[in-house]
């Protein structure tokens, strides 16, 4: 079977060539059916589109409207359309400020949100990935080879997913963090490598026992070949999945922590920062500062969460119910 | 089934042990400490410093306080770990040869904040955890498997795509801004229903189970009740909106597994009311998974609440957890999470127990 893409150029030479041919067999790979199948799941295009939409907010939204932490905006004593003094309050959403601002410094919130997307996902991204290279490197070795490695990594990942990791990582990540998001990211990994680890070791268990992998063995390909080129193409799918999903719940943690105060410093804006200085002016009445990062989070967990779920249906057709 | 759960505690107590290792290499690793406040005070001499640490064991290498704090060395030396004290048995006195501190004795050391020992420090919080843990884990299970179930036998319905978009948004909200923008809606003006947070209201009532407090109590039950009711209602209803997406999804997936079981349709076939069906051939099964689930969340009841109760300043063991952290306590932070860390190792001992027990094709070997 021919797997080369099909070019249209060069399916109406096979036309020309052959004119009775009636119905064009075009073989498609895995990743093209599984491609076709997302596309056929709306909620997953929808999510998706959310997803990659924030992402591009998050990428260029600085380069237009930058944030400053010691460019404090000219404050201001009445708000549009408003008589009455603002006193330490914010603004509400108005023409001149579609998010309103916020109390105190009077800042932009808009301004805030979009420079606060650029850390939390990237943390997001990054430590969901990194715990994914982690998981599968420790789930691989222990499912292939078994054993008493397999015993010793399993007792790891035992002990590790005992403990109450956010407590964890509220300790490590203000301990050793300081504040730097590239540590408060690797923190968020090297306690959330778990799950994939046990994911990989048992997808590597059931495919280490399938006949092709026999037949390799047979014939003398090496383990390291087996793993990379037979075992781990097989498991990639549910990995991606997992790596998916693991992202909207590392947004979510490293959300609290820096709204705790134990993650990214103060100086920098993120999600869970921002949220965490409308503490104080909550009970002043002011809806919108809490309202606006809250909400970029929950339609970025939604849309990581419905992307996930069209991925597992196109990636595992079997798991669907 | 004897062997299975003897083979089962066996298996737990090297995972026991692996957690007091990391709980205490975190805290070790850590900067800050003990002596890290006196950094501060120009007062304080090297010397003095030296004494504090000499006094405190500091200056120990640190697999010996290790070894001290969980109390395989101590007092006793090497036999330290058995059992301290002595007994009186039959009019025979007897001195036992152990110690009686670290952690095996159930001594976690003294507060660096207050100087109370760690057991008294969070034994005064597990009762506010499980009033609020508890309230909201009854109420979630109940509604997660009464929803999860009608979703289960209406498929496809209006209400089963309801709860599933419900479901979707619930595990997208951080609990966190839930529970902020809870307060924002209801607790902050113009509504003002109900308190912004804490557990009692201060001004008119006694701190909570002193014994001023029980007096209040047995003096104006309803009052205090009352009282105890309006601070509830915010933080409850974040938690069990929240949770309920995951378990009524889980119950309603196990609901449709059982009705598509090939018993089910036996007894359809043979004619037993719809109702039979669903409660007596079908419910009974699809509950399995579902109370080793039940059982799974269990820990959550002493130390989960932790974002929750940290936006209601409810005086929890999570908030405990946060303040510690802010405080550099480390004798409470590493008896906190060696206590929680126990618990749920227990907790996924007796769920994998129970679920042998109620289904007897689970093989124990």
């Amino acid at each position: 079977m021919d797997n080369a893409p099909v070019t249209p150029a060069a399916l109406e030479e096979l036309e020309a060539a052959n004119p009775d041919y009636e119905v064009n067999l075009v073989s498609l790979n895995q990743w093209q059916l599984a491609w076709r199948r997302f596309k056929r799941h709306r909620l997953a295009v929808f999510g998706s589109i959310l997803f990659l939409t924030i992402c591009a907010i998050a990428f260029i939204g600085p380069l237009i409207a930058p944030f400053d932490f010691y460019n404090v905006p000219e404050p201001v004593k009445y708000c549009t359309g408003s008589t009455t003094l603002r006193a330490s309050n914010g603004c509400p959403p108005s023409l001149n400020h579609f998010l309103g601002t916020t109390g105190g410094l009077q800042r932009d919130l808009l301004v805030l949100v979009i420079n606060g997307a650029r850390l939390s996902l990237a943390i997001g991204v990054g430590a969901s990935v990194f715990a994914a290279v982690i998981g599968t490197i420790v789930g691989g070795v222990a499912g292939y080879f078994g054993g008493w490695i397999d015993n010793i990594l399993m007792r790891v990942v035992d002990v590790m997913l005992s403990l109450p990791l956010l407590f964890v990582i509220l300790v490590v990540a203000k301990f050793l963090g300081g504040g730097n998001w590239f540590v408060v990211m690797v923190v968020f990994a090297v306690f959330g490598w778990q799950t994939i680890a046990r994911l990989v070791r048992s997808l590597f268990l059931s495919l280490r026992s399938e006949v092709f992998v026999d037949a390799a063995r047979a014939v003398g390909v090496s383990d390291r070949r087996i793993i990379f080129r037979h075992i781990l193409p097989n498991a990639v799918s549910p990995i991606i999945v997992a790596t998916t999903l693991a992202v909207a719940s590392v947004i979510v943690s490293e959300a609290f922590v820096s709204f705790l105060g134990f993650g990214v410093d103060v100086t920098q804006p993120t999600w869970g920062n921002i949220l965490s200085n409308s503490l104080t002016f909550i009970p002043l009445g002011n809806w919108w500062w809490p309202l606006f990062p809250g909400l970029s989070i929950v339609f970025t967990v939604l849309g990581i969460n419905f992307m996930g779920d069209g991925l597992r249906d196109a990636l595992d057709p079997r798991s669907r119910d | 089934m004897l062997k299975y759960v003897i083979r089962r505690v066996i298996q737990a107590i090297p995972v026991l042990f692996g957690i007091s290792l990391v709980t205490y290499g975190i805290l070790a690793i850590a900067p800050g400490g003990p002596t890290a406040r006196f950094a501060q005070n120009p007062r304080i001499t090297q010397a003095q410093i030296d004494a504090f640490k000499h006094r405190w064991g500091l200056d120990d290498p640190l697999y010996l306080q290790y070894a001290k704090w969980l109390g395989i060395w101590g007092d006793a030396g090497v036999l330290n770990a058995l059992p301290g004290g002595s007994v009186d048995i039959a009019g025979l006195h007897i001195d036992l040869p152990g110690g009686d501190n670290g952690i095996l004795h159930g001594d976690f050391g003294y507060s660096v904040t207050d100087g109370r020992t760690v057991t008294d420090v969070i034994g005064e919080r597990v009762l506010p955890t499980f009033i609020l843990a508890g309230t909201a884990y009854v109420i979630w299970i109940f509604i997660a498997i009464i929803t999860g179930v009608y979703a289960a036998v209406r498929r496809y319905s209006l209400f089963d795509s309801a709860l599933t978009i419900f479901n979707y948004v619930g595990f997208s909200f951080p609990t966190f801004w839930l529970g902020i923008m809870l307060i924002t809606l209801f607790a902050a003006p113009p509504l003002k229903w109900f308190p912004v947070g804490g557990m009692w209201t201060t001004r008119t009532i006694p701190i909570f189970a002193t014994g001023e407090y029980w007096t209040f109590v047995g003096a104006h039950p309803l009052t205090a009740l009352w009282d105890l009711g309006a601070h509830l209602v915010l933080p409850v209803l974040t938690l069990v909106v929240v949770n309920i997406a995951y378990d009524s999804r889980f119950v309603r997936s196990s609901m449709l597994d059982a009705l598509n079981q090939d018993f089910v349709k036996t007894a359809r076939a043979k004619g037993v009311p719809e109702r039979t069906v669903i409660f007596k051939h079908a419910l009974r099964n699809a509950l399995l998974p579902v109370v080793t689930n039940i059982g799974l969340e269990i820990p959550f009841l002493f130390a989960g609440a932790i974002v929750t109760e940290t936006i209601f300043s409810w005086p929890g063991m999570g908030r405990e957890f946060i303040q510690a952290t802010g405080h550099f306590d480390y004798p409470v932070l590493m008896g906190i999470l060696l206590i929680t860390s126990i618990i749920v190792v227990f907790a996924n001992l007796v769920a994998d127990i129970m679920y042998a027990v109620v289904d007897p094709r689970v093989q124990y070997d």
